[in-house]
């Protein structure tokens, strides 16, 4: 493995829809530490749900760098093509807004497609890791279910335990508790709480401010398709240095209608 | 009206209804194996990127589709033997007329299916590492197959229905048989509402079962 005190570093990244006419990222620069859990926050547009699908190997790239623990991951060859190493690509596990589960697989063939699929592993094998998983995230009891008869917040344990069957060494997750009931938020949270403390890196992408400020090691606000400021939670959350910032923050916590400016967030 | 019914001569008519309707249901089942195998083969062509793969394909789904069945049959029957130059038996020919046109209709039932699988199951499958053709195999056609069933089932109970065209071209079908009695007997009425309910009572049960599908899939669903 290369030298490298970094598991993932991008150097100016961009990225554009529809040909160039819209871009989405303009030179994105972020180096992520092993020990990072960084929090991508920003108003919609700003590029936050792309980058994350561009660490997963989902987009195509127009020009820049994506290093994975010091290897090339993603890169442009000579035409402007995108190459993406699919070796490097399993180590990285990501969890959508829409669950995304396979309704025609039950819960357990869910969690055991990939890697029984794409790894070898044996079926036994694959079987028993997939029930220890559910049993941790309290969903033993639906190991023969079908997606379409689960709860929003069960769906997406069930998706982030499929995630986790491959053993990635980073976790995305991409605005997973947006299109939960409130009241589901918390299972979900807590799940991804408690990955965190098992020191799992993870990139997430929210809304819910709270959960952010709760989990993360580093907040990156993303508008513009560029970092307009990036630091630890009680900076970027807190007192933030940048006005752009200051001004996204001020609105998402409803805080701007007190004449608020100034006032600081507790963390 | 002052018509009097007679069923009971029905029965010495039964036994050549009996056999043209067996060969009815050989042409329905025989047609529905084209159609299914065919058609699956014909989506995947139209859905293939590269044009001139594709256009042939997609004009054989368009003219099947845009002209009247009854002129595909007589076409294949009088214009097939003409231009070929070649001699093939008139089940066979009716096999393969009905059974081209079914897989022009489910071709476009199995594109339609399969481009109806939503996006975001790609976005899962490269996150998981699925190779593209382990993407095809265990995610989207699963998927696929199971929402076109209901229409894949309708269309085969339509060739069903069709293969009654094929009387004009003096195949032995139940129709065929059922005008030959009708003429024997001077009893139209009563053969033609027995071949009506015949056709009814094999097609009934079967859209009934389509519609059971369909409401358990949309329970499921929702």
């Amino acid at each position: 493995m290369a030298n490298t005190k970094y598991l993932v570093e991008m150097k100016g990244l961009h990225k554009s829809y529809a040909g160039g006419v819209k871009p989405v990222l303009q030179g994105l620069d972020i180096s992520m530490c092993p020990g990072d859990r960084v929090v991508v926050i920003g108003p919609s547009g700003g590029g936050k749900s792309t980058l994350l699908r561009v660490l997963m190997g989902l987009e195509d790239i127009d020009k820049g760098q994506l290093l994975f623990q010091g290897k090339n991951y993603i890169t442009t060859d000579k035409y402007g093509k995108t190459v993406i190493d699919k070796e490097i690509r399993r180590n990285i596990g990501m969890v959508f807004q829409h669950y995304t589960l396979f309704p025609h697989l039950n819960i357990l063939q869910n969690l055991t497609l990939a890697p029984i699929k794409v790894r070898g592993e044996s079926k036994q094998s694959a079987e028993l890791r997939a029930r220890g998983l559910l049993t941790r995230f309290g969903l033993e009891a639906k190991e023969k279910a079908y997606p379409a008869h689960l709860s929003g917040g069960q769906k997406q344990r069930v998706a982030i335990a499929r995630a986790l069957m491959l053993d990635p060494k980073l976790m995305l997750f991409d605005e997973v508790t947006s299109a939960l009931d409130p009241e589901l938020v918390a299972e979900v949270e807590q799940v991804i709480m408690h990955l965190a403390e098992q020191a799992m890196p993870m990139v997430i992408v929210t809304h819910d401010m709270h959960f952010a400020k709760n989990i993360a090691s580093r907040v990156i606000f993303c508008a513009g398709g560029v970092v307009v400021e990036d630091g630890p939670p009680e900076q970027v959350l807190g007192r933030p240095k940048e006005a752009r910032t200051r001004e996204f923050i001020q609105r998402v916590f409803h805080i701007g209608e007190t004449e608020g400016v100034g006032r600081e967030l507790s963390i | 009206m002052n018509y009097q019914f007679d069923l009971f001569f029905i029965a010495n008519g039964l036994w050549p209804l009996l056999k043209g309707l067996v060969v009815t249901l050989e042409l329905t089942v025989a047609a529905n194996i084209i159609g299914l195998t065919l058609g699956f083969v014909i989506a995947l062509l139209v859905m293939n990127p590269n044009p001139i793969l594709r256009w042939p394909f997609t004009l054989f789904i368009e003219f099947f589709r845009c002209t009247p069945a009854l002129v595909q049959i007589v076409w294949f029957f009088y214009c097939i033997p003409i231009i070929f130059d070649v001699y093939i038996d008139a089940l066979t020919m009716g096999i393969l007329a009905i059974g081209l046109n079914l897989a022009a209709f489910n071709a476009e039932a199995y594109r339609a299916a399969i481009q109806g699988v939503q996006s975001n199951q790609y976005d899962a499958t490269v996150a998981l590492g699925l190779s593209p053709f382990q993407r095809t195999v265990y995610v989207v056609l699963p998927q696929a197959f199971r929402s076109a069933l209901p229409v894949l089932v309708a269309n085969g109970i339509g060739a069903f229905q069709q293969t009654a065209l094929v009387a004009i071209v003096a195949l032995q079908d139940l129709m065929y048989m059922g005008k030959i009695l009708a003429t024997d007997t001077y009893r139209p009425i009563e053969v033609f509402t027995v071949i009506a309910l015949i056709y009814f009572a094999i097609s009934f049960p079967i859209s009934q079962l389509v519609e059971y599908i369909e409401r358990r899939r949309k329970a499921e669903n929702s």
